[in-house]
């Protein structure tokens, strides 16, 4: 019973020191001499994830167009593909599967990276010199995870509607002017694009409050900082799947 | 400078100080020495803020740090410097880069001035023709002396050193001895100085504590420690294996330790 409670209290001191991270890190941003940090970390974990992103949703929208054409075509609805994969990367895979491979490649990074300043002293040595680590580091890569994620979250949706209307217009032949009439007739602006970045918003600010967290709490040792880097993974990739359902069912739920 | 009044700090059950009490005077070397695991390092991070007693007063340039905000933290910091025992430089930026950090964020002077105040600093520590080296491409000496200079960039009223002479060459750690010194005198700075070197500190500080069991065996100057017959400290400056510091770390009995691991 006693290490159930010294477990849970080490959990909940764990939480308190997220969010009094959290809340200190988002007040101290973004002002104009911080804007080149905030700029470094645009590049580092916003450009630098987009070749995997890219290539993600490539082959994802390829293999939607595919699996919805092989099961529409038998009921002559093929020129719906392009509205369906439109629908299913808009509303769900372009934040979730952009936020997971985010969490992999941005979140686990920059989990890496704050947990080796910590273990080599770095971070102590920028508070001795009167520089808060939580605005000068954890915040530009906060506010860089906030913005990155949704522009990537985009950028995915829209590749994997071009690469699926190579392989259904293109390759399979579905008459071009359906599949895009289709999706132009269907897709709204607010329902389908906005409440997807609203998910992408959210699923950014979790991702990179948990990476950045993890790194900054994590143990100053080679395991503590692997540790840190898989939790990393873990708990972004579950708070990702359940926010998801619990954003859609307050978004779109009318059960 | 620096008081501290009747300190105590523990770490999980373990008790780190048990009412340590000492007064750091300005414009000095002090030095606090005392075997390994005694809390030395602890004690800088106590005095710098980055760690919080459990009781006790520690006043820095006047001020009752336990009454301090995270800002005020910040702001006192800017009048201190800390030589880490890693040296802790920043991975990512050159020298010059690493000494011209904290000027940059806390100040708006032309780059030309701090270009200048970076160098002027390089050349005190003899590390100007390195200010284009990255961090891996520097010797533990260099390294020391670079952190030194970083350490220096604000012009501190207080600087602190941990253990500066460990894992040092000879002729590097003659290096730092007098760069101490120099530094200590030229720029009227306070220095404390932890270290369990004991010929080098002895030969630079002004005043020495001696601490063990958390608490402060003996002070003064190194004449007065000298002197002193108290065994604990004479264990400690004359470097002897045993006696009132165990050499064991406590453990079982050794023979029923390994008669038990047979049976």
């Amino acid at each position: 019973m006693r290490i159930i409670g010294q477990i849970a209290l080490q959990r909940f001191a764990q939480i308190g020191r997220a969010t009094i991270m959290w809340y200190t890190a988002l007040n101290s941003m973004p002002r104009k001499s911080d804007l080149p940090l905030f700029i470094t970390q645009m590049y580092s974990i916003g450009l630098k994830s987009l070749v995997l992103i890219v290539l993600s949703a490539f082959s994802i929208g390829a293999v939607l167009a595919l699996q919805f054409y092989t099961q529409l075509v038998r009921f002559g609805a093929e020129t719906t593909v392009g509205v369906g994969v439109a629908m299913v990367l808009l509303r769900e895979l372009g934040p979730v599967v952009t936020a997971l491979l985010f969490a992999g490649r941005a979140g686990s990074a920059i989990t890496a990276e704050i947990g080796l300043m910590n273990a080599t002293d770095q971070l102590s040595s920028m508070e001795m010199m009167g520089v808060d680590p939580l605005k000068r580091i954890v915040a530009p890569r906060l506010w860089a995870g906030f913005f990155c994620l949704p522009m990537l979250a985009i950028i995915f949706s829209a590749v994997g509607i071009w690469s699926s209307a190579l392989v259904g217009v293109d390759w399979l032949g579905i008459e071009s002017v359906g599949f895009w009439a289709g999706m132009l007739d269907n897709v709204e602006i607010w329902e389908d694009i906005g409440k997807g970045s609203v998910k992408a918003v959210v699923f950014g600010l979790i991702v990179s409050w948990i990476a950045v967290f993890q790194g900054y709490d994590s143990e100053p040792t080679s395991e503590g900082i692997s540790s840190a880097t898989t939790r990393t993974v873990i708990y972004s990739s579950i708070a990702v799947l359940t926010l998801d359902f619990f954003l859609t069912l307050v978004m779109y739920g009318d059960f | 400078m620096v008081e501290i009044d009747n300190l105590v700090y523990n770490r999980g059950d373990s008790v780190i100080f048990n009412g340590l009490s000492m007064v750091v005077p300005e414009n000095r070397i002090t030095a606090i020495m005392g075997p390994s695991g005694t809390g030395k390092t602890t004690l800088l991070r106590l005095i710098g803020g980055q760690l919080r007693a459990d009781s006790g007063q520690i006043r820095v340039m006047g001020e009752n740090v336990s009454k301090l905000s995270r800002a005020g933290w910040f702001e006192l910091r800017k009048q201190m410097g800390l030589l880490f025992q890693s040296s802790a430089l920043f991975t990512d930026l050159n020298v010059f880069e690493n000494v011209a950090f904290a000027l940059r964020v806390h100040t708006d002077l032309p780059e030309a001035l701090i270009r200048n105040l970076v160098l002027m600093k390089l050349n005190a520590v003899g590390l100007r023709g390195a200010r284009d080296l990255m961090p891996r491409q520097l010797s533990g000496g260099m390294a020391r002396r670079v952190a030194l200079a970083r350490a220096l960039a604000m012009d501190p009223v207080l600087i602190m050193y941990d253990e500066p002479f460990t894992g040092q060459d000879p002729i590097a750690m003659g290096v730092v001895v007098s760069l101490i010194q120099a530094l200590n005198e030229a720029l009227t700075i306070t220095s404390l100085l932890v270290s369990h070197d004991i010929s080098e500190t002895l030969s630079i500080s002004d005043n020495v504590y001696i601490i063990s069991d958390g608490r402060v065996v003996a002070s003064g100057s190194p004449e007065d420690l000298a002197a002193n017959r108290s065994a604990k400290v004479g264990q400690f400056l004359q470097g002897l294996p045993d006696g009132p510091v165990p050499f064991h770390y406590p453990a079982d009995d050794f023979i029923n330790d390994i008669l038990g691991a047979t049976v």
